[in-house]
């Protein structure tokens, strides 16, 4: 079986990154809501009883995403 | 709770794994899910601070950002199909090492 | 504030409509145009509901914002007229208007976002629309190679915002500008702040074009439509600029020797790509896309002066490469419309049958090159000097030798395009239809009264930088 050394090689650095990166984080403390301004919670309420507004951006959006589609899909009519 | 730290790490390893696909895979298919991966691991770090707020309680701004997001990583890779559509039909293949045609 | 997310579909019939479709894209845009004016100078913050403006202010809308969305307004209008000609023979135009009004309105959201998931969600918006709109003419394959490679770097920019985002909500529990501005104000650099900074620097440099990212301009500039190339290279990169302008000075800002000099180097090696491989194209629009990437380093570098007159400079550079740009690209559309060709060789000499489209391309390439009486000697000399009073010598030397290189690319295509005799190709290319002409023409308009009486303009491009830096202002207004 041929062993395509550069995929092996990519595939060692990948693992290696992902370890590495995994014990560097598990090591520091990540700065958890240290900065913490308590009057910001009102937005959070906000946003969370008033669903619609981010329904509403979330729906337009989508209705965009469906234009493009549509727009790639189209089918060109031959005319004559 | 398992620390935080363990769902930082697991986000990270879901980005840099992300990366490597985008990076690494030939089918054009592969590559747009490797950008559904590179998502998930925002996705994954908003769901996690959002439960290590407060003891007890969730912050639902991280889940509402999540929702948005997840619809938005759809719309994106709806297009992207959509596109490599048109690409196998213009080149015949899958495989984006093909996709030489632009140089310089 | 709302009337940008409306825009009008017309599900009509091919025949005869386009001219309609593009009208009422036109009034639609002059309406806008109306509001913009009635409000500049205000510092407006907008709540979703009428009652409680402390609450859930997700739209904010500062000098800055107005100035931007005021560009992105002007742009799209020409783009509009300018398509109604360009596009006649493209099928799905209804859609194509539909995405382009769509564009605008991602770019003006991104630019009235309050807070960071605001931003994001108009950035998607802007993005979406903005892959289609590049891979619109799908019969050949030069858009959707290009359409598909811009996707997979853009999207992975996306994706690496969010992460940012992500990062930056752990941190301080809010997504709010203000509200990371003023938690963010007295912290201390840590490994994750390096961390968040490095990946807003990555994700919205891939948009932002900054030289190790920008590897999808060329191809997709060159393969849009020409009025979409307008748009995007004009007015979109410069939307990754705005969020790097906003991000790094209101989040960041306290934390500037953290920034500054990195960004700086970035812009230097963008500047330096930009110019030299602009230097080897024969094709028209892969010229100009490679010359907007050096645009795009000298915009920030302005921005990494972090000064008052940095950021004027830089500001006042955005708008003016939106025009020059914008004239740019549609007199090359106009170009390629008529003589069926990109390749600067065959191009030669349409000065002779196409007098007033080469024209107003040579007004808009010696402006660009910063030829002294047009408007971009004036935006470039400013970022020069505000570089050198903040210390940067060396960097403000290179940015000197730059924009000599520039002077000779184009140069060198305004000598094939007026000088050398006319080949084949050129000869047989007629005037370009009047809906193509009068966008340049006002364009061109636009680069000299700038260029000759900048004055006002620059006054307004410094309010808007006073507004983008006063950092208590914005706080104390959103809390």
């Amino acid at each position: 079986m041929r062993i395509d050394w550069v995929r092996v090689a990519g595939i060692t650095i990948v693992v290696s990154a992902v370890l590495i990166f995994s014990m560097l984080v598990v090591r520091s403390e990540f700065p958890a809501f240290d900065h913490v301004e308590p009057v910001e919670i009102e937005t959070t309420e906000f946003l969370w009883t008033y669903r619609l507004i981010d329904m509403i951006a979330q729906a337009f959006v989508l209705f965009v995403a469906a234009a493009c589609c549509v727009a790639m899909l189209r089918v060109k009519e031959k005319k004559k | 709770m398992i620390p935080l730290v363990y769902y930082l790490a697991g986000a990270i390893a879901l980005y840099v794994i992300g990366m490597y696909c985008l990076a690494s895979k030939r089918n054009m298919i592969r590559l747009v899910i490797g950008i559904e991966i590179l998502m998930n691991a925002a996705h994954l770090t908003f769901i996690a601070f959002s439960a290590y707020r407060t003891a007890g309680y969730i912050d639902p701004l991280g889940h509402a950002i999540v929702i948005m997001s997840i619809v938005f990583a759809g719309c994106v890779t709806a297009v992207a199909l959509t596109i490599v559509t048109y690409a196998y039909r213009h080149y015949g293949t899958l495989d984006v090492r093909k996709l030489r045609r632009l140089k310089g | 504030m709302v009337g940008w997310v409306a825009y009008r579909k017309a599900y009509r019939k091919i025949l005869g409509v386009y001219a309609a479709l593009g009208l009422s894209v036109t009034a639609y845009f002059l309406y806008e145009l109306y509001k913009e004016v009635a409000e500049k100078g205000i510092v407006l913050i907008v709540g979703q509901l009428p009652f409680n403006p402390p609450l859930g202010a997700c739209l904010e809308i500062d000098m800055l914002s107005v100035f931007m969305a005021f560009l992105y307004t002007i742009a799209g209008l020409f783009a509009a007229v300018y398509s109604i000609k360009y596009m006649e023979r493209d099928t799905g135009l209804t859609q194509y208007y539909t995405l382009l009004l769509g564009l605008i309105a991602g770019m003006t959201g991104v630019v009235f976002a309050g807070d960071f998931f605001t931003l994001f969600v108009f950035w998607e918006l802007m993005c979406l629309t903005s892959y289609v709109l590049v891979a619109f003419r799908k019969q050949r394959w030069e858009p959707i190679e290009a359409g598909f490679k811009y996707l997979i770097m853009s999207a992975a920019g996306s994706a690496t915002i969010l992460l940012a985002m992500s990062f930056l909500y752990g941190m301080t529990g809010t997504v709010n500008f203000a509200g990371l501005a003023a938690s963010l104000n007295n912290a201390t650099p840590d490994g994750w702040l390096y961390v968040t900074l490095t990946l807003i620097i990555v994700g919205f440099g891939i948009k932002a074009a900054i030289v190790p990212f920008h590897t999808w301009l060329p191809d997709a500039h060159s393969a849009a439509p020409s009025p979409i190339s307008a748009v995007l290279s004009g007015v979109m990169v410069q939307t990754g600029a705005y969020a790097l302008i906003r991000i790094l000075l209101l989040v960041f800002g306290s934390m500037q020797p953290m920034w500054q000099m990195p960004l700086a180097v970035f812009a230097v090696f963008t500047m330096f790509g930009g110019n030299i491989m602009a230097l080897l194209q024969n094709d028209l629009k892969r010229l100009l896309a490679f010359s907007t990437i050096a645009q795009m380093g000298y915009i920030i570098f302005g921005l990494s002066m972090a000064s008052l007159s940095g950021l004027t400079g830089s500001l006042f550079h955005i708008m003016n490469h939106a025009v020059m740009k914008g004239l740019l690209f549609l007199c090359a559309g106009s170009f390629v419309h008529q003589a069926k060709t990109r390749d600067l060789r065959k191009l030669r000499g349409i000065r002779k049958t196409m007098p007033l489209t080469s024209m107003f391309f040579a007004i808009g390439a010696l402006a660009i090159a910063a030829i002294p009486p047009l408007n971009g000697f004036w935006s470039e000399w400013m970022i020069v000097t505000a570089g050198i009073e903040a210390e940067m010598i060396p960097f403000s030397a290179l940015m000197l030798a730059n924009m000599i290189f520039s002077v000779v690319y184009y140069i060198r295509v305004i000598r094939m395009i007026f000088v050398e005799k006319p080949t084949a190709v050129s000869k047989k290319a007629t005037e370009a239809p009047a809906s193509m002409l009068i966008p340049t023409f006002v364009l061109a308009c636009l680069c000299i009264i700038i260029g000759i009486y900048p004055g006002p303009f620059i006054i307004i491009a410094s309010r808007a930088a006073e507004a983008a830096l006063n950092l208590l202002a914005y706080i104390g207004s959103m809390l």
